[in-house]
């Protein structure tokens, strides 16, 4: 009986289902409980509805139960096909290794054997072995996947030396890259140049704290077969013909192929300049006064003391040489490895006529590049920022007219706070002069600069009260005092070695004497007559030059009535002496003290010289060297002579475009170079001795290392007014700004 | 001093130049510059031609702004104030008054004088005009203009002794209802009438 048999069925089915449906146990046991007095009595009855009900549940559960066990079967089945999978893919990977191996050395068997033997080694199918299928576009690259391979892990393990030493992976791939580039790709030399990069890597960096400074002299000093390699460079590095303006022997970091390992021709002498020029006109149309810049600021003066040797580059060299580098440049940009450092790698290249176009592209790439840690590829990646900066500053120079923007773009690159390095970048503009601003001095000790300008003021400016920007590249700063008192331009300014007083010479003759006020003063406060403190009266005419010796408390001056005069600046009271110079040497345009003596001075006169005085026995000590030309017309003019704070040694500005250096005690002119496009009117030098500064009427602001003699930054700034453009430069004594005033009535400050 | 090279002169003031020859060089028609300081280049050299002729200073080049004839007078100015400074004591101006009971009372006369020389806002851009500033401008003149007639009342040696001088009063008022920049209806009425009738005596005397 089928009722009869579906619960007797329902019971003995139970057990075995029991184990994997025990919820469903009680319940069908519950069930077949409840049923079993039922199912007795429902034995009798055939098909009772609780009995094909309880049948059907029955059947269910066993259902799910049993799809439940599927379900788990199903993934255990999955997991393990995964499992075989990957085990088949193991077995092909090493399958293919074999084979490249074994084709690698059957290779290596045919060199060598061809190599020995002179004939071709048969060794059979020597075809590059074949995969399935699926692996199909392995073929072509399999032996070149092998030696990338072994490259590879040997960089790896090279990095991985390094990373331990400290130094990181950007500097050094660039490194090899540009060592791999310059060398030609040869994989032996590669070979040879990783282990040497190694090698004088991890020399240079356990040797010296300023890791990347050694790279350039340790791999001189190591590899003398890598200097070999780079002597054949001598034609093809006319990239950095213009680093070697910037270049600075002082542990400046530079780009790896460092141009002091350069051997270049000597230096000519001053009677070849025009020849150069010459050549350098007939070569370069667009770069021609850049290269006028180069060849003259080497002319290598009688007794030049340069601390390196000064060569340079012919200039026929270089334009050959262009391309070939353009090539490299090209193949160091296929090089798939870090991107975005070969732009920076190809940028002390001098741009040709796609100048421009490279300039963005290593633009945007400098600011990528600058994402990476600072510490290390900084340093070469400055190397390439300021050569591009001088680039485009000369370019811009060279080619185009005056009216430059102020803030140039030179200026895009992020503030580099790399103390060995600086990079100036202008932060304050100071606005509020109605007229040029004929020069400027810094106070002492706090950030505050004192203007004057011709028109008739002087303002008082406290660097750290900015204003909100109106541009977004520099702020803005408000005068905090404005001094009244002349009646006509004011044309010089000096400040105290204390910072409270200040004196100031104008065209009225007159030289006034200020009790500076508290920088912190509000602007609007009322007017205070005791910041006056009298003028010292003596010159009849416009008093050009001020300098204040803190030695003595004295004020020197010059002026256009043709004297100097040295007052006492505790009292109000006439000139102490009077240098009246009969002019003879002509009318003085600027004066200055002698750091290394207290009493002498030095001054410049109009008709070209200088001249040393000693102020307790107002005698004439000496008058320096100079090609004075009297029939020449005024452009021998000296604009500015300042004198060395260390070393005895003056340095003067001059009308035809020089910069001279002359030694105070022999009187010899030291070395002399070309140093802008235009008039050069002010001269500055900072407190430690290392730098000069100087400006121009070209509107360009030039930052030279005296140790060198080389521009190792340039700045546009300031627009004509006339032909005027930039009157003063100075440096701050202690805080680190420096600053220049033009005649555009703006005074801009750099950090 | 003046420099031949070929052709072209050089506008320089060299370390030097005697007073006298400050900015002595010949003057220049204003289209021959590529300066960028054109305007204030032009005013300049017609002031120094002669700053009794007040319709020539005053006669707008291409691309004027009236900013640079402020600043020109701004700049001017400050010689006066130098006379004042001795002179105008705080003690005794303790606020700025002008004629007809016209008084500022925030400061003493000469900080006034100081403020609207040194605060400057009114000179935002130095090539164009900008809109906003063009209101600034017309307080800027009414400033100056309380400057003078303070002045003119007050200091009225100085101030006679300046004007003749330089006509910078005359200039001034000139240049402000030229270019509208101040209503008449403003402290302008009887100083101009005053102007006028010394402006007329004056040549009537010469």
């Amino acid at each position: 009986m089928d009722e009869q048999a579906g619960p007797g069925v329902f019971f003995s089915n139970n057990h075995p289902g029991a184990g994997g449906a025990k919820g469903l146990g009680p319940l069908a046991e519950a069930a077949a409980a409840g049923d079993g007095a039922a199912a007795a009595g429902a034995a009798r009855a055939q098909y009772s509805l609780p009995g094909i009900l309880h049948f059907l549940q029955h059947e269910w559960a066993r259902f799910e139960v049993e799809r439940a066990q599927w379900e788990v079967e199903r993934a255990q089945i999955a997991f393990l096909q995964g499992e075989r999978k990957g085990q088949e893919n193991l077995k092909k990977d090493l399958v293919r290794r074999i084979k490249m191996l074994e084709y690698a050395l059957k290779q290596e068997r045919a060199k060598y054997h061809k190599l020995k033997y002179g004939t071709e080694l048969n060794q059979g199918d020597m075809k590059p072995p074949s995969y399935d299928s699926d692996e199909g576009n392995e073929t072509e690259v399999q032996p070149q996947q092998n030696s990338q391979l072994m490259w590879k892990q040997g960089r790896q393990l090279l990095r991985q030396y390094l990373q331990e030493v400290g130094y990181t992976d950007t500097i050094l791939d660039v490194k090899s890259k540009r060592v791999r580039a310059l060398l030609g790709f040869s994989s032996d030399v590669t070979d040879r140049e990783d282990d040497k990069n190694q090698d004088s890597v991890v020399n240079g960096t356990e040797a010296e704290v300023k890791e990347t400074a050694m790279i350039g002299k340790s791999e001189l000093t190591d590899s003398a077969s890598v200097l070999d390699n780079f002597k054949f460079l001598e034609s093809a590095a006319a990239d950095f013909s213009d680093e070697d303006e910037d270049d600075d022997l002082d542990g400046r970091e530079k780009s790896v192929i460092d141009t002091s390992t350069i051997v270049r021709k000597k230096a000519l002498s001053d009677s070849s300049e025009d020849r150069d020029t010459k050549e350098a006109l007939k070569e370069f149309d667009f770069l021609v006064t850049s290269e006028e810049g180069d060849n003259e600021s080497r002319s290598a003066g009688d007794g030049t003391d340069w601390g390196k040797e000064a060569y340079w580059i012919q200039p026929e060299m270089l334009r050959p040489n262009r391309s070939k580098l353009q090539d490299m440049l090209a193949n160091l940009r296929d090089v798939d490895e870090l991107p975005s450092l070969q732009p920076s790698v190809g940028s002390p290249s001098r741009p040709s006529s796609s100048r421009l176009p490279e300039h963005e592209i290593n633009r945007a790439d400098e600011v990528e590049a600058l994402t990476f840690p600072p510490s290390s590829g900084k340093s070469f990646i400055m190397g390439a920022d300021e050569a591009l900066e001088s680039e485009l500053g000369l370019g811009e120079l060279a080619g185009l007219t005056v009216a430059n923007e102020a803030d140039s773009l030179t200026y895009d690159i992020a503030n580099n706070k790399d103390a060995l390095r600086k990079t100036w970048n202008p932060k304050f503009t100071l606005r509020s002069h109605f007229d040029g601003i004929r020069a400027l001095a810094f106070h002492p000790i706090e950030p505050v600069l004192i203007t004057a300008s011709e028109d008739h003021t002087l303002k008082m400016w406290n660097l750290q009260k900015t204003a909100p920007a109106k541009k977004s590249t520099s702020l803005d700063v408000e005068p905090i005092y404005t001094f009244r008192a002349h009646k006509g331009p004011v044309l010089c300014v000096v400040m105290s070695s204390n910072g409270e007083q200040c004196y100031s010479g104008g065209t009225d003759g007159l030289i006034q004497g200020w009790n500076t006020t508290n920088p912190n003063i509000d602007p609007y406060d009322s007017y205070d007559p005791s910041v006056l403190r009298g003028p010292l009266l003596g010159h009849t005419d416009a008093v050009w030059g001020l300098a204040y010796s803190a030695a003595h408390q004295r004020l020197l001056s010059c002026s256009a009535d043709g004297t100097l005069r040295v007052w006492n600046t505790t009292e109000v009271a006439p000139a102490l002496s009077v240098f009246n110079d009969t002019q003879e040497l002509g009318i003085p345009a600027s004066v200055d003290l002698v750091s290394s003596d207290p009493s002498h001075m030095v001054a410049s006169f109009s008709k070209g010289y200088t001249s040393i005085f000693n102020m307790e026995t107002q005698q004439r000590i000496l008058t320096l060297e100079s090609s004075v030309d009297t029939t020449a017309n005024s452009s021998c003019q000296i604009n500015r002579v300042i004198s060395h704070p260390t070393l005895p040694i003056s340095i003067t500005a001059h009308e035809d475009r020089h910069i001279k250096f002359y030694d105070n005690n022999t009187g010899k002119l030291i070395h002399s170079m070309v140093a802008h496009l235009e008039a050069v009117t002010s001269l500055a030098v900072d407190p430690n001795g290392l730098y000069l500064m100087s400006g121009s009427h070209d509107c360009s602001i030039r930052l030279w290392n005296l140790e060198s003699k080389t521009c190792i930054q340039e700045f546009t700034a300031h627009r004509k007014k006339f032909e005027e453009s930039i009157h003063d430069v100075a440096f701050h004594p202690s805080k680190c700004y420096i600053a220049s005033a033009g005649a555009d009535a703006l005074a801009k400050v750099f950090v | 001093m003046v420099t031949v090279e070929g052709t072209a002169v050089l506008r320089q003031n060299r370390l030097g130049t005697k007073a006298q020859d400050f900015c002595n060089w010949p003057d220049e028609s204003l289209r021959k510059w590529d300066s960028t300081l054109v305007v204030q280049q032009h005013i300049q050299q017609n002031v120094r031609a002669g700053c009794s002729n007040i319709d020539k200073i005053l006669e707008p080049p291409e691309g004027q702004d009236e900013t640079e004839h402020l600043k020109q007078f701004c700049l001017e100015l400050n010689g006066l104030e130098v006379k004042l400074q001795s002179e105008c004591h705080p003690d005794t101006y303790t606020q700025m008054t002008a004629r007809e009971q016209w008084i500022c009372l925030c400061c003493p006369a000469i900080d006034y004088n100081r403020h609207t020389f040194d605060g400057a806002q009114y000179f935002p851009g130095k090539i164009s005009i900008k809109e906003s500033s063009v209101a600034k401008l017309g307080s800027a003149c009414h400033r100056i203009y309380i400057i003078f007639s303070h002045a003119y009342f007050h200091h009225w040696q100085f101030f006679d002794e300046y004007e003749n001088v330089t006509f910078l009063c005359h200039r001034f008022t000139n240049f402000v209802l030229k270019y509208n920049l101040m209503s008449k209806d403003n402290l302008s009425a009887p100083i101009l009438e005053e102007e006028a009738q010394n402006s007329v005596s004056r040549e009537s005397e010469a």
